[in-house]
């Protein structure tokens, strides 16, 4: 049996080959991570694979046995502004949003970011986001939050 | 123990009753005349109840913002129900930007008059007039003694109250207000927009759901002749199959167990021959042009341009561009007896009640409509098949049903904004003042008023005459944020561009010479002074269109700033000005006029729909190239309106002018005139 941890909760996974993203949102009930593409363009699937951003749509549950998935459910501490993660709490306060489907990924890959480069050139925050999708057009707003999180001023 | 204020459904129509929503969607009519607006219960909570929904305009927060103000609350005081059949009034759907000029003034007066009723009750409670009481922060107090005071709920506390909004209730003035027109940091429903709590139709997961995957033709208008699911059925993990009239699917007990049986499912398809291409798009508007409408005409065109010292004559092209909202199309259906219940992304959650109700022949009673937050629509998900379909799946089955589109699904089987063909000729003077404008303009589809929109010019040739005529669609169109308004500007912007440049005369100055409507000077000027506009060709090496216009009642103009490089053009600003009226939510409006603006660079630059033979052939994010982070200019809204003219929309007109500003842009950095779109394929 594949042995996969989710937030932080070990899990045994039935089937290797189980399309990540798909065991995630209908295995777990973890619905924050969106399908958008189904060819890993969009960006809407992103979680976290050991801290680093990774496209679920596009990979199997048996690739990342043994790895640590994080997914948006898992970032905050609480329901609270004040619990949200420094990278939540700027997209909340730059409004740095219009319908919400894409966000999850944003903040999962500015999360990435910054976990690589703590302060991050403009061009590195464009490039980290170029293979995201917002079709509500809330680019300026988000360039705006990863930039206030990276500040601390979130 | 409550106070109810209850009102008529009225606002729910589309206030241009004769407009595309009427005219579409007219057949739609409500159940009951009188519905809940408001309610405020024994502890004080306040909902708000709205026919509309949610699908990022943001009008959760606005709504609430309006409620706020009016009840002397903290806009965190007040919920907001949208989108629910069962709850909430009638309304025939969410399009043409009326949901803060109609739903948002009805959710004014029903708070007005709620606030009246408790200032009512206090001054029997406190033994004071009501002129000596005023509400503020959830109490009534006196004016001379505050401790003298009654929070709501104590007022409430034992009372069964219901009333009629106020015919002419003593709603708050522009002077007075607290709340709305303020700047907020945050959004009602943000925080459960970053940490993924917020549901929407994909999410949608009742225990025991099936996931059907529905086998459709590989191109339009194709049939099955010949259905074989017996390998699809032996999939492990496939529940069932069905085959039900023109309804062919598979469900499985997991999405990936009906993906893999739709795969090995045997359908030989009859495909109809002969269909046209993209390359005869142009000629097919023009020669399948039906039912000429004029929308607009004055004067002479005849004595006009004999008048006329500059004739100029060209014309403009608009490709079918494709909705692509993030959240592909889902619905899930659940009967319990002979009740429904679906759950789908949809703008008409009446209207899809109406629909099933009708295709199972049963009462609207027995359908309830539930539409989640909604991941972008932008016009498109007014149609809603795919609920008939889990639905009819669901009913077969014996279980929930849930039916996802995929990305290739939601391109081929939603609507495409219409194609169309725009001839303009005008005559002017020498010192470039218009005497005679004529415009024939094409639009692809069957629903005539989308082509209509915009069509009229804003400016003031003495002799006019506008048509707009309907043509044959080669793929399915419908509608789009603006409708046709986004391209019927287009095409009449850069006419005035070209104008301009043959007068000799600046873009701006040619506008103002032709325009007396105060409102739309107002709107160019304030964009020219934000932009800091000095001509189409900038000392940078860069380019700068301006353009102009009016959709949903609220007038617009945005200047783009451009660098073309090869085949790609690269906008590095915008600036627009958009006077709506009351703005209730500064923030909200400006995010719209911004996506509004980033969607429509899309269009302008890059995006086109291709078919060819049914198919299409760019159904995919690797081959339909929408905007991203890195094609995202700087933008600088303004709102240049008054605050006590009436709130129009803020979330259609940011897309009018888009397109003409960067093709004028285009023209100052290279000289080449773009009337066909999107641009980089003319490059």
């Amino acid at each position: 049996m594949l042995t996969v941890t989710v937030n932080g909760v070990e899990r045994e996974a039935p089937q290797g080959g189980r399309n990540l993203l798909s065991y995630l949102r209908f295995d777990l009930g973890l619905t924050g991570t969106k399908y958008g593409c189904g060819e890993g363009l969009c960006g809407a699937c992103t979680v976290l694979v050991d801290g680093q951003p990774f496209r679920s749509c596009m990979t199997t549950v048996g690739a990342v046995a043994g790895g640590a998935v994080t997914t948006i459910e898992g970032v905050a501490v609480g329901d609270t502004l004040e619990s949200l993660h420094p990278v939540q709490r700027a997209f909340v306060e730059e409004q740095a949003m219009q319908c919400g489907y894409c966000i999850p990924g944003f903040v999962m890959s500015t999360i990435g970011l910054l976990n690589r480069e703590p302060h991050p050139s403009a061009g590195q925050v464009r490039e980290a986001l170029a293979e995201h999708m917002c079709r509500c057009g809330t680019y300026q707003r988000i360039e705006r939050a990863v930039e206030r999180a990276a500040r601390g001023d979130a | 123990m409550s106070l109810k204020i209850v009102g008529d459904v009225q606002v729910g129509f589309p206030q241009l009753r004769t407009g595309y929503g009427a005219q579409t969607y007219g057949n739609t009519q409500p159940q009951t005349e009188r519905a809940t607006w408001i309610a405020l219960d024994a502890d004080g909570g306040i909902t708000a109840y709205a026919g509309k929904v949610e699908y990022g305009q943001n009008i959760r927060t606005g709504l609430a913002i309006e409620v706020a103000d009016e009840l002397r609350v903290p806009i965190e005081a007040v919920t907001v129900v949208l989108g629910d059949t069962d709850r909430v009034p009638w309304d025939m759907g969410t399009f043409g930007s009326q949901s803060t000029a109609r739903v948002g003034w009805q959710l004014r007066k029903a708070a007005a008059t709620a606030r009246e009723v408790l200032l009512t009750l206090a001054a029997d409670r406190l033994d004071l007039p009501v002129a000596e009481l005023e509400a503020s922060a959830g109490r009534v107090a006196s004016k001379s003694d505050g401790s003298r005071a009654l929070t709501y709920a104590d007022l409430l506390r034992g009372q069964e109250i219901e009333r009629e909004i106020a015919a002419d209730p003593p709603v708050t003035p522009a002077s007075e207000f607290t709340v709305m027109g303020r700047a907020h940091k945050q959004r009602i429903d943000g925080i459960d927009r970053v940490t993924g709590r917020a549901k929407y139709s994909q999410d949608v997961l009742p225990e025991g759901v099936l996931y059907a995957v529905i086998i459709r033709p590989p191109a339009y208008g194709g049939r099955a002749k010949r259905v074989d699911l017996s390998a699809a059925e032996r999939v492990p993990g496939v529940a069932r199959v069905v085959e039900d009239g023109d309804l062919i699917a598979v469900l499985g007990e997991d999405d990936e167990a009906a993906a893999l049986g739709a795969r090995v499912a045997q359908v030989e398809w009859e495909i109809p021959a002969g269909q046209p291409s993209r390359f005869d798009l142009p000629a097919l508007l023009v020669s399948s042009g039906q039912e000429p409408f004029v929308m607009q005409e004055r004067g002479d065109l005849a004595e006009g341009f004999r008048g006329a010292s500059l004739v100029l004559e060209a014309t403009y092209f608009i490709p079918f561009i494709a909705p692509v909202p993030m959240e592909p199309r889902a619905a899930v259906a659940q009967w319990e007896g002979g009740h429904l219940t679906v759950w789908a992304g949809t703008q008409r959650p009446f209207g899809l009640r109406q629909e099933l109700a009708s295709i199972f022949g049963i009462e609207e009673s027995q359908v309830r409509v539930i539409a989640p937050e909604i991941g972008g629509g932008f016009g498109a998900k007014s149609p809603y098949g795919l609920a008939h379909d889990a639905a009819r799946l669901a009913k077969i089955a014996g279980r929930p049903v849930r039916v996802a589109f995929t990305r290739y699904e939601e391109m081929m089987w939603s609507n495409f904004r219409p194609a169309a063909i725009v001839e303009i000729k005008s005559g002017s003077t020498s010192d470039g003042r218009l005497v005679a404008w004529e415009s024939v303009a094409y639009h692809s589809g069957d629903r005539v008023m989308i082509g209509r929109r915009g069509s009229e010019t804003p400016y003031d040739p003495p002799h006019v005459k506008s048509t707009v005529y309907r043509s044959d669609s080669p793929i399915p169109s419908g509608s789009y944020r603006s409708l046709g308004a986004a391209v019927n500007h287009f095409a009449r912007e850069v006419h005035m561009d070209e104008l301009a440049a043959a007068a000799g005369l600046d873009p701006v100055e040619v506008r103002l010479r032709n325009l007396s409507e105060p409102r739309f000077r107002r709107v160019l000027e304030a964009t020219a002074e934000a932009f800091g506009w000095s001509g189409p060709r900038m000392a940078n090496g860069h380019g700068a269109g301006i353009a102009l216009g009016i959709d949903v009642g609220s007038y617009v103009a945005t200047a783009a700033e451009v660098s073309v490089q090869e085949k790609e053009v690269r906008v590095h600003r915008v600036a627009a000005a958009l006077d709506c009226g009351l703005v209730v939510n500064p923030e909200g409006a400006a995010n719209q006029m911004e996506g509004s603006i980033v969607m429509g660079l899309g269009g302008a630059l890059f995006e086109a729909s291709d078919f060819q033979d049914g198919r299409l052939l760019n159904s995919t994010f690797a081959r339909y190239r929408v905007p991203r982070i890195v094609d995202a200019p700087r933008i600088d809204v303004r709102f240049v309106g008054d605050d006590t003219t009436p709130s129009t929309g803020a979330g259609e007109p940011g897309i009018v002018p888009i397109a003409a500003a960067v093709s004028g842009a285009v023209y100052g950095a290279t000289g080449q005139r773009h009337r066909e779109l999107p641009i980089q394929r003319y490059l």
